[in-house]
């Protein structure tokens, strides 16, 4: 039986002010084109001014949100680093391919290829905090947080001394992007706007969305914002293992439904992936706020990044923003929160997370 | 926890052949498979040799009962699905599958082989044609997808991507599952297949040699690009005995550190990979002096030979193991480099053989050691097997002799 692991720092680069904003979504971001993008922070406070000119936007997304994570836990550097990412970074891929095909295989700029490498981000991230520890790299769609998650919480677990993991995930949508995966049906045809998302549950798609979140992770206790009490990774779900994953969640707690305060859902308003939904929204009672985050980032491989950060703010401020709910709940408190996500490519993902008192 | 972790199953295909006993061969008989690349329709085909598999995508398909033609599949797809179809046939799949096991997959480019001649019929306003049975194979993790769907089986998923150490720690990971309970057996390794892509991108960096590829050589110039899936099936030592299995090797330690010096190069004194590798004996509770063979990364590199080899010379001091890079044999696959050069070590333990360091002629004058020059007999209880990445992502696996 793994020992709860406890989350000592987030930060976010989002479509939303998450990074430096100094309070919660209180000026919202929207679009009506179905695709978010992150809003810009000061990069050049984290990167060094030379390495900087040449780092395409998912590097700098990446490196940054990384390096606030291990500023804000308050530490040198971590023990060793774990990310995830569906994508990697997308636009570098696309130039060096696009340059490789116009040039026609000649005279071609290897920076684009060495920064289109899925763990680019995590050497940097090593470099940059002199972390020779244990480094990862998950590329598994919907999972590759959870991966990196699972990774750490294995690893503290394997030591006993008090040891601080830097865990993130990062991705990127562009333009290509958006057009390739149109094609596979990905998006909603009439596009709503975004904040209106969720109302749009009856037909097919979502919107297109991106971000970093990265948060150190701990075997101490002592000063964590929260634990993550359970992570559960469901391959092909269908409503009943979802079901089932979060009625076991509960059960290993030792926790009802109504122990619950908040329930933060991964929907994002395709008609196809509701159903995964539905019950949390009818079985939870009038104690438990039902929330929803993907109308503030879109639906990318690492959404979950971006609702864990989220959560963390929950817990800090102890305000639930209108903007994310659903369902009110009566609890006065938020305690517990559970972390429900689909990603449309055959995974989801059931967290607990624990306040810290 | 840390129960004994033990080889009982390999798949391979690679330039070498398709299979264990084509691989075996080739390395007992020192028979190299570089060539110019007939499947890969790249400008420098001509130019560079390369360990291309020999099996075009309609034969491969053909081998696993698939149509050919555009069938959605790209070859990383099928190399992995060919190396999985032999892992397979060492264990009852019920069994496996009743007992819960993970697939642990790694990739470095995913399906980049077919998205590269696709790319202009994605992002134009084509809407129709074998183009869109390709719209999800960019990322790493559709080999693995595909894989689970084409053998009607439902593992635990995870893919890597960690550059040229995945398949490694794909394989690093598959242990630290089994130790933790979360599944009792796992299939650990990793495919890549040649692609415009990657050629493009290490021939970029200036990193490809025309020529046959010289690891440890002082005229090394780069490397021969390869493709190539590996995968091992591992479980504990007990649950091998519990089902008869034949234990091929014992997972005996593993490291994983980062250089934390460059975005591309090793750090020249080997710091890095000096710190995977003690960290794998650490481990595995061993002394440098424990260790008889090295299966090097040996990239044929300026750069990683020399840092290698330094990190080499000063782990075992008095007790240099016979060592060798058996990349001149498959070209460097990549991400499956981790995973076949694993079962390279395997089989050393085996047959008691350490593999040639084909086309050594010339000390490097950076270095005072020299690698195994021709396949011969030795008694090898432990053999370490490196695997070091761009990004500074190393890894070091011990094997054992079962």
């Amino acid at each position: 039986m793994m020992q709860p692991v406890y989350i000592s720092s987030a930060a976010a680069i989002s479509p939303q002010h998450s990074f430096d904003a100094p309070a919660l979504l209180t000026d919202v971001v929207s679009s009506n084109n179905g695709k978010l993008y992150v809003q810009d922070a000061d990069y050049t406070k984290f990167i060094n001014p030379v390495a900087i000119r040449r780092m395409s936007r998912m590097l700098k997304t990446g490196i940054s949100a990384g390096m606030r994570a291990v500023q804000l836990a308050g530490i040198d550097k971590p023990d060793g680093i774990i990310t995830g990412t569906g994508r990697g970074s997308m636009r570098d891929m696309e130039l060096f391919l696009g340059d490789m095909i116009r040039l026609k295989e000649e005279a071609l700029n290897p920076t684009y290829f060495i920064q289109s490498t899925y763990n680019s981000i995590n050497g940097w991230l090593a470099m940059q905090t002199k972390c020779t520890g244990y480094n990862q790299t998950y590329v598994h769609r919907g999972h590759s947080l959870e991966m990196a998650l699972l990774d750490a919480q294995m690893l503290l677990n394997e030591n006993s001394t008090p040891q601080t993991y830097l865990v993130g995930s990062f991705d990127e949508m562009t333009e290509d992007y958006f057009l390739v995966k149109s094609k596979a049906k990905y998006w909603k045809k009439n596009i709503p706007n975004s904040l209106q998302l969720l109302q749009h549950n009856d037909t097919d798609g979502t919107i297109g969305g991106e971000g970093a979140a990265f948060f150190t992770i701990t075997n101490s206790a002592a000063n964590s914002i929260c634990s993550i009490a359970q992570l559960q990774l469901l391959q092909e779900p269908t409503t009943e293992t979802v079901q089932a994953s979060i009625n076991n969640t509960l059960a290993a707690e030792g926790l009802q439904l109504k122990d619950i305060d908040l329930v933060l859902c991964g929907m994002s308003g395709d008609a196809r992936y509701q159903p995964l939904y539905t019950p949390i929204l009818q079985n939870t009672t009038a104690h438990t706020t039902v929330a929803a985050f993907k109308h503030l980032c879109g639906e990318y491989d690492t959404a979950t990044g971006f609702a864990l950060w989220l959560a963390t703010k929950l817990f800090q401020t102890q305000i639930t923003p209108q903007v994310l709910i659903q369902k009110k709940g009566i609890n006065p408190e938020i305690r517990h929160i559970l972390l429900v996500n689909h990603y449309p490519q055959g995974t989801a993902t059931v967290v607990l997370l624990k306040q810290y008192k | 926890m840390a129960e004994k972790i033990v080889v009982t199953s390999l798949g391979i295909i690679s330039a070498l052949g398709s299979g264990a006993n084509a691989n075996l061969h080739s390395l007992l008989s020192a028979q190299h498979g570089l060539q110019y690349p007939q499947h890969l329709q790249s400008i420098h085909a001509p130019e560079f040799l390369m360990g291309e598999v020999a099996l075009s995508n309609d034969e491969l398909s053909a081998q696993l009962g698939l149509p050919t033609g555009s069938n959605g599949y790209t070859r990383t797809a099928l190399l992995a699905m060919m190396a999985m179809q032999e892992v397979l046939q060492g264990i009852d799949k019920d069994l496996l599958q009743a007992e819960g096991f993970a697939y642990i997959n790694a990739n470095t480019v995913g399906g980049m082989c077919s998205v590269e001649d696709l790319y202009p019929d994605f992002v134009s306003d084509k809407q129709e044609g074998d183009f869109l049975k390709y719209l999800d194979t960019l990322d790493c993790a559709e080999s693995t997808q595909n894989v689970v769907k084409h053998f009607g089986i439902s593992p635990f998923t995870a893919t890597i991507s960690t550059a040229c150490s995945s398949s490694a720690n794909a394989i690093i990971l598959g242990v630290r599952l089994i130790q933790h309970g979360i599944v009792k057996r796992a299939i650990c390794g990793g495919c890549d297949a040649l692609s415009r892509f990657t050629l493009n991108g290490f021939h970029s960096l200036k990193n490809v040699d025309k020529q046959t590829c010289r690891p440890f050589d002082n005229s090394r110039f780069g490397l021969n690009l390869g493709e190539a899936a590996g995968y091992l099936l591992l479980e504990t030592e007990q649950s091998a005995k519990e089902r008869g299995a034949e234990i091929l090797a014992v997972l005996a330690g593993y490291g994983n550190t980062n250089d934390a010096y460059h975005p591309t190069a090793p750090s020249p004194n080997g710091d890095g990979a000096y710190n995977t590798m003690q960290l794998a004996l650490h481990k595995a509770g061993l002394q440098p002096q424990d260790i008889q063979y090295i299966n090097a990364h040996g990239t044929a590199t300026i750069n990683n030979d020399a840092a290698e080899g330094k990190a080499i010379t000063r782990l075992f001091e008095n007790h240099i193991p016979l060592f060798s890079s058996t990349k001149p044999f498959t070209g460097h696959t990549l991400a499956a480099a981790g995973s076949i050069e694993a079962i390279f070590s395997i089989w050393a333990l085996q047959q008691q053989k350490v593999w040639a360091n084909l086309y050594f002629t010339t000390k490097m004058e950076e270095l005072d050691i020299l690698p195994v020059q021709q396949t011969t007999d030795a008694n090898l209880q432990y053999v370490l097997s490196n695997s070091f990445g761009f990004g500074g992502n190393n890894v070091s696996l011990i094997f054992g002799k079962a």
